[in-house]
């Protein structure tokens, strides 16, 4: 039992105190000291007892009154003694501020310690031991420089000083200086040989930094040599060992830890590595009792921290988030906020809020491991991952390219990046996932169905198709598939149609037949989306058989009844089409889709009403939120407001204004819904706002290119009709011909309808008489291109005949316009009797009046032309004829003229020659004159033969009515007589036309009370048109007629009066299209889903 | 089974194309292609180079059907104007000027023997069979109307024939309707035999099998080209391919493949014992009205050969082997 003896005053006496047994108030003792004026020295034993036994009030108590002025008055001359107080003290405050974490009072700690070293010092400035203590505290204070010139300084006057050489040693430690430092330790062992194992451990710790492994563990090694207990070696040797990263290694470190731990239970670095230890080997309950040991016995921050973080660890990995989340924070905040220092607790504190959902704070965690390791994929992958569900796709997008980039053999982070690309930039994100998928095939993984599933996707988006199919192929991997895909089997034999739906047989005599039908869930979204595929590829017959399959291994899969309603539909079987919903809603009867697709069918089955219901339904499912439901009702109000016939205005404008609010709320929800954009520029342009509507189509139809799910057709047509409606004519033309041409293969004859108005408006009548046989030629069944036809053909043979200027060229074929209009008619008015085709016989009948009455009269102009351009002809001809005949006389004039001179020279010769012989003289004369007159006669024959061969060639000219040149002949003779006959042709001919109204207008005004309808349709027949009308069409303001254009039953443009109701903005095939590109879209999400799962 | 590209006339018409036959060989020439036009006239081109032979005019409003007599002297066409102009092939002497109000003409087919010339007859939901000899209506063969037609319905669901194709033997005739509907005459007993179902789309072509009168290929607007047991009133099977209405089906005079013609600007070639296209010819650049197969005969002329014709005005001819 150790004890001092207090020697007492003035006597031999010593008062013994045994040291283990200081009395508990130290002011006792203190008495004694200061009573007996023990020696200094005493003082200090008993402080220091104090201390080891922890009473740390006691050990203050005494050091300060021992440091206090009065000693130093009565011990003045005691100098190393009290220097030694001060310095105990100082060390004691360097103590305090080293653990201290509050930083004021770790100030305080520092100030106190400084002003004791500085008393120490005042005593005696060259005390070494005030030097190592003011070294040391430096130190802590974290300034190694100033602490090295302090340990310098002792050092200077005694080299071999041990406690300066450890504590530069350590300050070349802590500078990272570790060969120095290993200097500095191996001169302590050699002025001291016989030191304490601590000085090797500082040997072994410098070896072991750099890198000096095996001397490391020489050095540990023969710490435990000399003191087999040293903890430090032996958890030292026990990281090395567990670092070696071997089972051997781990085995033998865990062992030493073990050791360790029994030798002393409360290091807590030992404590520590074996609940690291245990965490791994799952050993969660002694993880735990470890771990609080180790809290318990250590007040060192980061050993704290890193036992919170085992803690938090095992809590973690038990998925008890809220106590791993509790620890991972209590590990942060032992490192003081310093993620420098230990920055694991953030990662793990960063996964557990991703799993409580605190994205925010997960994702600041996360970027806290970032400022530390800024390369680290995980964490990269992490944010990548919690920005894309903040919505902050560019900085999702920027950690997942980097993780990528940093390893670009991490498959899973190209994953990740390629589904963050999905939505932005698909050709990006195809090649990502291709990328994922040569990783994974070249680490030998098998890849994934869900990575196949996409990047087939992605194909099946870019229109790649083949390359679709096979990934979508192989991510199937063997199946039943497979066989019918590569034609093995027939589909023909095992009679797939959609028709047998129902039938599941199929798929029994498959099995009996060997084959395999099964479907595991995780394929059925890939076979979904396989037979998708095939659809697209127009294979039907092995998309249904997929679909069924699906259906017969999940009845349950809505999506694939849907299609195959679909495919039913695009097939016009509306009834089984609609089996088929009902059918899907047998399994769901609230779902969107279905209901949705129901009332498209309903609609196109003329069940206004029901489809309205059906849409109210979809609507309410969805709790107004589905934008594909409010659209359906916004199409369904718009119809409604177009397709009565006899339009009520004030029915019209609350259906408008109806529509309107539904597709504004959309965008409202969505504000790059383009459906609802086209749909309110349409509204827009019913209102006559066209500039606007046209701004709006125009944005769309930008948005709408580029994806083969987006199929807008509709944005086209309605473009186009703004340019009709804005007499832009010529670019409405080519708007209306790109869309055919780019979206129906030219099939679709309602454009086709839209094209021939604009030729019409445009007065181009043959273009649009073209662009109406083709369209008859398309649908032969709607007679309303018939109507038009004929109403086209009369319009533009009238118009003909009202030309002041026209040949009898085109005042002929005028004629064959007015027959073939007039058999068009006719022959409408008598199918009209046997159907019902949208439009009266009545209407009929009067076009047919009117075309004969226009033939009639279109006959006589003709023969009027005929005539005036034969006498034309004809007096040209004349003319020429008298003009020839007038060089004919006058070269005959001059030839006789000619000859009389000859003759009278000859005369005058002959008569000097021969005067006497006078009867000869006379006969010669005879014989002179014969010859000119003969000539004479020549002339005028050749003058009468080339009439007829004129006149034959004329008749060439003539097409047809050879015995027009007859009467033609005969007229020529009179030519007033034509004239006046012509005057009185066109008389009568105008007569007849206003005579014609008159009676028109009577009928109208006859029919006005019993029917409105008929009112409408008689005018819209364009009946009024003819003579009165045409003269108007100029000064009518156009604007007027052409706002009116864009409304269905306009009242002068027949051809939109036969239209159907939908033909104004043509929309009807949206919500078809966009049901495709909505379950294709639903589907999609779905496959997005399974893969963050 | 293969199609090779021969010859091509671009703008062999001054508009769309929308009828082509061949006109079986006589003793004197070999068959001739004779189409029709959107601009009103026929005309008959030489195989193998497409040699203009002669135009036809007299025709309005767009010639939509062409027909050619087993004989190779006669010949038809039809226009949208509801006339059917018979005419002597070599002297374009017309031979009479066939109609039958109110109904229009469509499709046009004379039977194989050549006795009979029929015509689909549109909305008078009938075909109209003439004789060939006089030229008299004899007979004709209607199909059954759905019991209530809707009014609303102003365009698809009412009968209206399209299409006409006599089976090989002479003893069927078949007919597509708008409604998709194809209906089986027992010719000699005038009689409405069955009809074959499948289609919900207007069917604008027939064909027979040449070497089995009990097959039967439709094309339509579904896109689908089906083939049925005319007798057995059954569909045997569907294919499809086309990405767009078939406008034209014609089987290969060997029996072993069909070609069709497309909106899709495509004509295929499918090989009946696959049940699968082989070949995908692109080179019209507008909808494909009609393909047909040379008929065999002439005074050794053995090859095949398949000519197709557009809205984009072209006449193609291909080698068939």
């Amino acid at each position: 039992m150790a004890s001092v003896y207090i020697p007492v005053q003035n006597s031999e006496e010593e008062v013994r105190v045994v040291l283990d047994q200081l009395p508990r108030d130290a002011s006792d003792i203190l008495d004694i000291l200061k009573a007996e004026q023990a020696p200094l020295d005493l003082w200090l034993i008993i402080a220091r007892e104090y201390f080891k036994q922890g009473k740390i009030d006691q050990f203050r108590l005494i050091l300060t009154e021992g440091s206090s002025n009065d000693i130093d008055e009565y011990y003045a001359d005691v100098k190393y003694e009290r220097i030694a107080i001060l310095n105990a003290l100082g060390a004691y405050h360097s103590y305090l501020a080293k653990t201290e974490t509050k930083q004021k009072e770790k100030e305080d700690h520092f100030i106190a310690a400084t002003q004791f070293y500085n008393r120490a010092s005042r005593i005696d400035m060259h005390e070494p031991s005030t030097w190592v203590g003011k070294g040391q505290l430096l130190l802590a204070k974290g300034e190694p420089d100033n602490a090295f010139q302090a340990f310098k300084i002792v050092l200077d006057n005694a080299p071999d000083n041990v406690p300066a050489l450890l504590g530069q040693a350590s300050v070349e430690f802590n500078r990272g200086r570790f060969s120095e430092s290993l200097q500095l330790y191996k001169r302590v062992l050699q002025v001291y040989p016989g030191c304490p194992a601590a000085v090797r451990l500082g040997i072994g710790l410098c070896r072991y930094k750099l890198g000096q492994l095996d001397k490391a563990r020489q050095a540990f090694d023969r710490v435990l040599q000399l003191d087999p207990d040293n903890v430090e070696a032996l958890v030292a040797l026990g990281i090395m060992d567990l670092q070696a990263n071997d089972s051997l290694g781990m085995r033998k470190g865990m062992e030493r830890m073990q050791q360790a731990f029994e030798i002393y239970p409360y290091c807590a670095a030992a404590l520590n590595y074996l609940a690291n230890h245990f965490f791994f080997t799952g050993q969660h309950f002694l993880v735990e009792q470890l771990t609080e040991t180790a809290l318990a016995v250590s007040t060192h921050g980061p050993t704290k921290s890193h036992s919170f973080y085992n803690l938090a660890r095992s809590y973690h990995s038990k998925e008890d988030y809220e106590k791993a989340g509790m620890y991972y924070m209590a590990a942060i905040k032992e490192t003081k906020n310093n993620p420098q220092e230990f920055v694991f607790p953030y990662f793990g504190l960063g996964q557990v809020q991703l799993k409580l959902g605190e994205l925010k704070g997960s994702v600041s965690n996360f970027e806290k491991v970032l400022e530390v390791y800024p390369d680290n994929c995980e964490t990269l992958k992490a944010l990548g991952y919690l920005y894309t569900q903040l919505g902050k796709t560019d900085k999702a997008l920027e950690y997942m390219r980097k993780a990528t980039k940093l390893d670009p053999r991490d498959a899973q982070a190209f994953v990740g990046l390629g589904e963050l690309l999905i939505s932005s930039d698909t050709g990006a994100a195809l090649d990502a996932f291709k990328m994922a998928r040569t990783l994974m095939k070249k680490g030998g993984q098998e890849v994934p169905i869900e990575v196949l599933n996409d990047i087939g996707v992605l194909h099946f988006e870019k229109e790649e198709f083949e390359s679709a199919l096979d990934n979508f192929k192989e991510a199937l991997g063997d199946g039943i598939w497979i066989s019918f895909l590569d034609e093995k089997e027939k589909l023909e034999e095992t009679g797939v149609s959609v028709l047998g739906y129902k039938d599941t047989g199929i798929f029994h005599r498959l099995t009996e037949s060997g084959h395999s039908v099964d479907l595991p869930w995780n394929k059925v979204t890939t076979l979904f989306n396989l037979a998708r595929l095939l659809e697209q590829l127009h294979k039907t017959e092995t998309a249904t058989f997929l679909y069924r399959l699906i259906l017969f291994k999940y009845p349950g899969y809505i999506d694939a009844y849907l299609r195959l309603a679909a495919t039913a539909k695009a097939q016009n079987n509306l009834p089984l089409a609609i089996e088929l919903v009902n059918e899907a809603l047998k399994v769901d009867d609230k779902n969107p889709n279905a209901l949705s697709l129901l009332g498209e069918l309903e609609l196109k089955n003329d069940d206004w009403v029901k489809a309205k219901e059906t849409f109210r339904a979809a609507n309410d499912a969805t709790d107004g939120k589905d934008s594909y439901a409010i659209l359906s009702l916004g199409n369904w109000n718009y119809f409604a407001a177009m397709r009565n016939e006899k339009r009520n205005p004030k029915l019209e404008a609350t259906h408008l204004e109806k529509a309107k609010e539904l597709y504004t709320k959309v965008l409202t929800q969505h504000n790059s819904n383009m459906y609802a954009a086209n749909g309110s520029g349409i509204i827009l342009a019913e209102k006559g706002q066209f500039d606007i509507a046209k701004d709006l189509f125009t944005q769309v139809q930008e948005a709408a290119s580029g994806s083969v799910f987006l199929q807008m057709p509709d944005v086209w047509v309605n473009l186009a009709h703004v340019y009709f409606a804005q007499g832009n004519f010529a670019l409405a033309v080519k708007m209306y011909q790109n869309c055919l041409r780019k979206f129906f293969y030219n099939t679709d004859s309602q454009i086709l309808l839209y094209l021939a108005r604009t030729h019409y408006e445009a007065e181009h009548w043959q273009e649009c008489k073209k662009t109406l046989l083709r369209a008859i030629h398309l649908t032969p069944s709607n007679y309303t291109f018939r109507f038009d036809l004929g109403a086209v053909m009369q319009k533009s043979s009238s118009s003909t005949l009202q030309k002041k200027k026209r040949t009898a060229d085109e005042v002929r074929s005028t004629v064959t316009e007015a027959e073939n209009a007039v058999r068009v008619f006719t022959q409408l008015s008598a199918a009209s009797d046997l159907h019902v085709h949208g439009f009266d016989s009545k209407k009929i009948q009067t076009h047919v009046q009117y075309c004969t009455h226009l033939l009639e009269g279109a006959k006589v102009h003709r023969e009027a032309a005929e005539r005036e351009e034969l006498q034309n002809r004809q007096r040209l001809e004349v003319a020429r004829q008298a003009a020839l005949a007038e060089e004919a006389r006058r070269k005959a004039e001059e030839h006789r003229k000619n000859q009389l001179e000859k003759r009278k020279q000859e005369d005058e010769l002959r008569r000097l020659k021969q005067e006497e012989e006078k009867f000869q003289r006379i006969k010669e004369q005879w014989k002179s004159n014969t010859p000119g007159s003969k000539r004479k006669e020549r002339a005028e024959d050749d003058d009468g033969e080339a009439r007829p061969s004129e006149r034959k060639r004329k008749k060439g000219g003539k097409r047809r009515k050879k015995d027009k040149s007859s009467r033609v002949r005969h007229y020529e003779d009179d030519e007033e007589e034509t004239a006046t006959m012509d005057d009185r042709n066109e008389l009568e001919d105008e007569d007849a036309n206003t005579n014609y109204n008159r009676e028109e207008d009577e009928n109208q005004d006859t029919e006005e009370p019993v029917d409105d309808d008929a009112h409408d349709l008689l005018a819209a027949a364009g009946l009024e048109d003819p003579d009165a009308d045409d003269n108007d069409d100029e000064v009518r303001a156009s604007v007027a007629r052409r706002r009116r254009a864009l409304s269905s039953s306009d009242e002068e443009g027949e051809l939109m009066e036969t239209s159907q109701p939908n033909s104004s903005p043509q929309k009807e095939n949206s919500p078809a299209r966009q049901d495709e590109g909505n379950v294709e879209g639903e589907e999609e999400d779905a496959n997005l889903d399974e893969e963050e799962d | 089974m293969k199609l090779a590209g021969l010859k091509s006339i671009e703008n062999a018409h001054e508009d769309s194309v929308w009828a082509a036959t061949w006109v079986p060989a006589t003793d004197d020439r070999p068959a001739l292609l004779l189409t029709g036009s959107l601009d009103e006239t026929v005309k008959l081109w030489r195989a193998d180079e497409l040699d203009l032979v002669r135009t036809n005019t007299g025709h309005s409003l767009g010639v939509a059907a062409v027909a050619a007599h087993p004989s190779g002297i006669i010949a038809a066409s039809s226009s949208l104007d509801s006339f059917v102009r018979v005419f002597d092939v070599d002297t374009n002497a017309t031979i009479a000027v066939l109609e039958a109000p109110p109904s229009e003409v469509w499709g046009m087919q004379f039977e194989p023997k050549g006795t009979i010339l029929a015509v689909a007859g549109g909305s008078s939901a009938s075909v109209k069979l003439w004789d060939t000899a006089s030229w008299r209506l004899i007979s004709t063969l209607s199909i059954p109307r759905p019991e209530a037609p809707k009014p609303s319905d102003k365009t698809s669901s009412k009968k209206f024939v399209l299409s006409v194709a006599w089976s090989p033997n002479g003893k069927r005739l078949a007919c597509g309707s708008m409604d998709g509907t194809i209906c089986i005459f027992d010719v000699d007993r005038s009689k409405l035999l069955h009809q074959l179902e499948g289609h919900n789309m207007p069917v604008r072509s027939l064909v027979f099998s040449p070497v089995d009168p009990r097959v039967l290929f439709s094309g339509s607007d579904d896109g689908h080209v089906n083939m049925h047991d005319a007798e057995g009133k059954t569909l045997v099977g569907s294919m499809s391919g086309h990405t767009s209405w078939v406008l034209s089906v014609d089987a290969s005079p060997d029996g072993g493949a069909i070609a069709t013609g497309s909106s899709d600007r495509t004509v295929r070639l499918w090989d009946l014992k696959m049940r699968a296209a082989i070949q995908t010819m692109s080179n019209h650049n507008d909808q494909v009205w009609s393909v047909a197969f040379r008929p065999p005969g002439g005074t050794g002329v053995r090859a095949g050969r398949l000519a197709s014709v557009s809205d984009d005005k072209s006449v193609s001819l291909y080698d068939y082997s």
